[in-house]
C-alpha cells in the first residue's frame, strides 16, 4: 500500500503545476488544460483519502467531479471558440475589455 | 330635554356654517351673509339657553371621551366642561359675534365678492372661540387656540394687497406665537407632571403635585396669555391689528382673541395661585400693562389706535384682578381672592361690551367720514346722533362713572389690587398705576370723543358732508348692535344685583354672597372707590377742557422740552416696534445667518467631505480592476494563500 504521504506530495505538485499555468500561460487552451490539471489534483486528494479511511463517499465526489469538469470544459471550448470566432485571437492578454 | 346635553352643538352650528359658506358662499347673492348670520345666530340661541341653564342651576356639565391614546398612561381626551365661568364667555362671545354678524352685513356691503371670504372667515372664527370656551382640557384649549390665531391672521390681514395690513397680520401672528410657544412648554410640564390636561383633574392634582415645577407650569402658562391677549411685552401686535376691517377689531377686541388669554389665565388660576412669585408676576404684568398702554393712548393719532390701546391697557386691569386674586389665594385670603378672581372676569365681561359698542360705533364713523384720523373729524355729533349718544354711555362706562357696567368691575379690580397690597407692598405699586390707569382711560376716551363729535367739522368731516347723498346716518343693521351694546355697556354691570350677583355666580371656590344693599354699602362706604371717581370725573374734566372748551390747548403743553420728548416717544409706541424690529433682526437674523454658516461650511463640510474621500480613494482602488483575468487569479491565489497561512500560524488549522 502506498503510504497517503506519496499520494497527497504528487497531487500538491500537479496543483501547483496547474495554478502556475493558469497565472503565467497566455493562450486561454493552455489555461483551460491547466485548470483540469488543478481539478484532477483534487480527484485524486478525494480517492486517496478515501481509500486511507475505508469510506467510499469520496470515490463517489471524485466521479461527480470528473462528470461536472467534463462539462466546464465544454463551456470553456464553446467561450473560447467564439472569442476565436469574434476577435481572431485566443491570447488572454488582449481580452481586456472588461475594466474600470 | 337637557339642553346641557347639546351644548356639543354650540360651535358645531357656526362651523357649519362656514363650511357652507366656504363652499357655496360665491354663488350666493349676499355671498353667504345670511348663512353666517344663521351659524352664528343658531350657536348664539343655544349658548344663551346653555348659560341661563347654567347661571340659574348652578350645575357643572362634564362630557369627555379618549381622543389619542398613546398609552394607559397617556391619554389626550376631548369632552365639554361648563362651568359659570364658560357660561359668562359663552354669553360674552356668542352676544357680540353675532351682533358683529348683524353689522357686518351693513359694513361690508361695498366689499363685492370679498364678503365670500370675509363672511367664511368670520364664521369660522366664532366657531373655535365658542369651541375654546367648552373644552375641559388644556389641550383642547391649545387647539382652539391656535385655529383663533389663525383666524386672526386671516382676518387682519384681510386687505391683504394693502402692504400695512400684510405685515400686521404677519407681526400678529409671529408675536402671539411666542406666547403659543410658551404655552406649549407649560403643557409639557403639567403633562409629564400630571398626566392629564383636564381642568378638574389637573386642579385636583394641585396640592400632591411638586410646586416648582408647578410654578413653571403656571409662569409658561401664563406666558402663553401674555401674547394672545396682548400684554406688556408683547402688546405691540395688537395697534398694528388695526389694519383689518373694523368689525374684525371688534371681534378680536371684544370677543374672540383677547379673551382667550384671560379665559386661560382664569382656567389656570388654581396653578398660579399655588406660587406667590408667579401670582405677583401676573399682576405685575397686568399693571404696568394697563398703564403703559394707557399712557400711548393719550395721543394717539387714530380713532381705532385710541381703542386698541385701551383694549390693552383694560386687558391689563383684567389680568391685575386675576393676578391679585391668585396672590390674595396664597396668602390665605380665600374670599377676597375668589372676588377678585370674579372681579377679572367681570371686567372682561363688561370691557367686551363697552368695548364692542366703541369699535363698532368707530366703525359707523369711519363708514361716513372715510378717514381714521381724529384730526380730520369733529363735529359730527349733528349727523350721527345714535352713534354720538352710544358711544357717549360706552365713553363714560369705560371712564368708570357710576353706575355704568365699567366703574362696578374697575373698582372691584382696584379695591382687591389694594387688599393684595396688604399681603405685598408691590400690589399698592400696582394700585397706584391701576389708579393712574384710570384717569388717562377717563381722559383719552374723551379725547377722542370729543375729537370725533364735537367741536369744529375738519377737512374729513367737511368732505363726507358737503358732497350731498351721505348726510344720513349707517343702516339700521349697523345701529341695532350699537343700541343693544350700549344698553349692555349701560347694564351689565347691574348683574353684581341679580340674584347672588356676579361674585355669587362667578368665585373660585368661596362665593361671595352679598345682598344688594351689603353690597352697596360695601362699595360706596370705601374711600377707595371716590379715589377711583376722583380720578375718572377729573380724566374727562381734563378731556372737556382741552379738546371741547379749547382752555388748555394740547398741541401747546406738547410744543417745547420734556413734554415734547415724551409725546414723541408714545407716538413711538415707546420704541416698541423697532425693538422689536431689532430683535428679529439682529437676533434672530443673526442667529439664523450663524446657523446658516454653521449648516453651509461645518455639517455639509463633513458630508462633502465623506464623499470626497471615497471618490478619491476609489479612484485609487479601482485601477485593480485592469481586465486581465490573470491577475485576478493571481490576487486570489495570493489572497487565499495568505489567508491559509494566517490561519495556520493563528493555530485554526492545526
Amino acid at each position: 500500500m502506498i503510504p497517503l504521504e506519496f499520494v497527497l506530495m504528487i497531487s500538491s505538485v500537479l496543483f501547483v503545476i496547474g495554478a502556475a499555468g493558469v497565472i503565467l500561460k497566455k493562450n486561454a487552451i493552455m489555461i483551460l488544460m491547466s485548470i483540469e490539471i488543478m481539478l484532477n489534483a483534487a480527484n485524486i486528494n478525494l480517492v486517496a483519502f478515501s481509500s486511507y479511511f475505508g469510506d467510499a463517499t469520496g470515490q463517489g465526489f471524485a466521479l461527480f467531479s470528473i462528470g461536472i469538469a467534463a462539462a466546464e470544459v465544454t463551456i470553456g471550448l464553446a467561450i473560447l471558440l467564439n472569442l476565436n470566432k469574434l476577435r481572431k485571437t485566443v491570447n488572454v492578454d488582449d481580452i481586456n475589455l472588461l475594466r474600470w | 330635554m337637557d339642553i346641557l346635553e347639546f351644548a356639543w352643538l354650540i360651535p358645531v352650528l357656526p362651523l357649519l356654517a362656514f363650511v357652507i359658506v366656504g363652499f357655496l358662499g360665491s354663488k350666493m347673492k349676499d355671498k353667504g351673509g345670511i348663512v353666517a348670520l344663521a351659524g352664528v345666530g343658531g350657536g348664539m340661541v343655544l349658548a344663551l339657553w346653555t348659560a341661563f341653564e347654567l347661571l340659574t342651576t348652578g350645575r357643572i356639565y362634564r362630557a369627555n371621551q379618549d381622543w389619542v391614546v398613546l398609552s394607559s398612561e397617556y391619554t389626550l381626551e376631548m369632552g365639554i366642561y361648563l362651568d359659570n365661568v364658560a357660561a359668562m364667555m359663552l354669553i360674552v362671545v356668542s352676544l357680540i359675534s353675532f351682533l358683529v354678524v348683524v353689522y357686518s352685513l351693513g359694513y361690508m356691503h361695498d366689499q363685492g365678492p370679498r364678503r365670500h371670504r370675509y363672511f367664511t372667515e368670520i364664521c369660522l372664527f366664532v366657531g373655535v372661540m365658542l369651541g375654546l370656551v367648552l373644552a375641559n382640557n388644556f389641550f383642547q384649549m391649545f387647539v382652539f387656540w391656535e385655529l383663533v390665531g389663525l383666524c386672526s391672521y386671516l382676518l387682519i390681514g384681510f386687505w391683504y394687497e394693502r402692504p400695512a395690513a400684510a405685515r400686521a397680520a404677519k407681526k400678529a401672528f409671529l408675536v402671539t406665537r411666542v406666547g403659543d410657544v410658551m404655552f406649549m412648554v407649560g403643557l409639557f410640564i403639567l403633562f409629564t407632571e400630571l398626566r392629564t390636561f383636564n381642568y378638574e383633574s389637573v386642579w385636583g392634582m394641585l396640592d400632591s403635585a411638586d410646586p416648582t415645577m408647578m410654578a413653571f407650569a403656571a409662569f409658561f402658562l401664563f406666558g402663553g396669555a401674555i401674547g394672545k391677549s396682548a400684554q406688556f411685552p408683547l402688546h405691540d401686535w395688537l395697534p398694528d391689528a388695526m389694519e383689518g376691517p373694523t368689525t374684525v377689531s371688534a371681534l378680536i377686541h371684544a370677543a374672540t382673541m383677547v379673551n382667550a388669554g384671560v379665559y386661560l389665565v382664569a382656567r389656570s388660576f388654581p396653578i398660579i395661585a399655588t406660587s406667590a412669585e408667579v401670582s405677583l408676576f401676573v399682576g405685575a404684568i397686568g399693571g404696568i400693562t394697563a398703564f403703559v398702554a394707557a399712557t400711548m393712548a393719550l395721543c394717539a393719532p387714530k380713532i381705532k389706535g385710541v381703542l386698541a390701546y385701551s383694549t390693552v391697557s383694560q386687558l391689563g386691569y383684567m389680568i391685575l384682578g386675576l393676578g391679585a386674586g391668585a396672590f390674595l389665594w396664597h396668602h390665605g385670603h380665600h374670599v377676597a381672592a375668589s372676588v377678585a378672581f370674579g372681579a377679572g372676569l367681570f371686567h372682561l365681561m363688561n370691557h367686551a361690551f363697552f368695548k364692542g359698542q366703541l369699535f363698532l360705533g368707530a366703525g359707523a364713523v369711519i363708514h361716513f367720514v372715510h378717514t381714521e384720523e381724529l384730526a380730520k373729524m369733529g363735529g359730527l355729533g349733528k349727523y350721527m346722533k345714535v352713534s354720538m349718544i352710544t358711544m357717549l354711555i360706552s365713553c363714560l362706562s369705560i371712564a368708570g362713572i357710576p353706575p355704568l357696567s365699567g366703574f362696578w368691575s374697575k373698582d372691584e379690580v382696584l379695591a382687591m389690587t389694594f387688599e393684595a397690597g396688604d399681603a405685598g407692598l408691590t400690589f399698592m405699586v400696582l394700585w397706584i398705576l391701576g389708579v393712574l390707569t384710570a384717569f388717562m382711560t377717563a381722559f383719552y376716551m374723551f379725547r377722542m370723543w370729543f375729537m370725533v363729535f364735537k367741536g369744529q367739522p375738519n377737512e374729513g368731516t367737511k368732505h363726507a358732508t358737503e358732497h350731498g347723498g351721505h348726510k344720513h346716518e349707517a343702516p339700521v343693521s349697523m345701529l341695532l348692535p350699537l343700541v343693544v351694546l350700549a344698553a349692555l355697556a349701560f347694564g351689565s354691570g347691574f348683574s353684581l344685583f341679580i340674584g347672588d350677583g356676579f361674585f355669587g355666580a362667578i368665585y373660585y371656590d368661596h362665593a361671595h354672597v352679598l345682598s344688594i344693599g351689603e353690597r352697596l354699602t360695601e362699595v360706596f362706604t370705601s374711600p377707595l372707590t371716590y379715589i377711583s371717581i376722583v380720578a375718572a370725573v377729573s380724566g374727562i374734566m381734563l378731556a372737556y377742557f382741552s379738546f371741547n372748551k379749547t382752555k388748555v390747548s394740547a398741541e401747546k403743553v406738547v410744543s417745547k422740552g420734556f413734554p415734547k420728548a415724551m409725546h414723541q416717544l408714545l407716538l413711538d409706541r415707546y420704541k416698541f416696534p423697532v425693538a422689536y424690529d431689532k430683535i428679529g433682526y439682529v437676533g434672530v437674523y443673526g442667529t439664523s445667518l450663524l446657523l446658516d454658516k454653521f449648516d453651509r461650511y461645518v455639517i455639509d463640510g463633513i458630508v462633502n467631505g465623506i464623499s470626497a474621500f471615497l471618490i478619491k480613494s476609489g479612484g485609487v482602488v479601482r485601477k485593480l480592476q485592469n481586465g486581465f483575468v490573470q491577475s485576478y487569479a493571481t490576487l486570489l491565489l495570493i489572497g487565499v494563500s495568505f489567508i491559509m497561512i494566517l490561519l495556520y500560524v493563528v493555530g485554526v488549522l492545526r
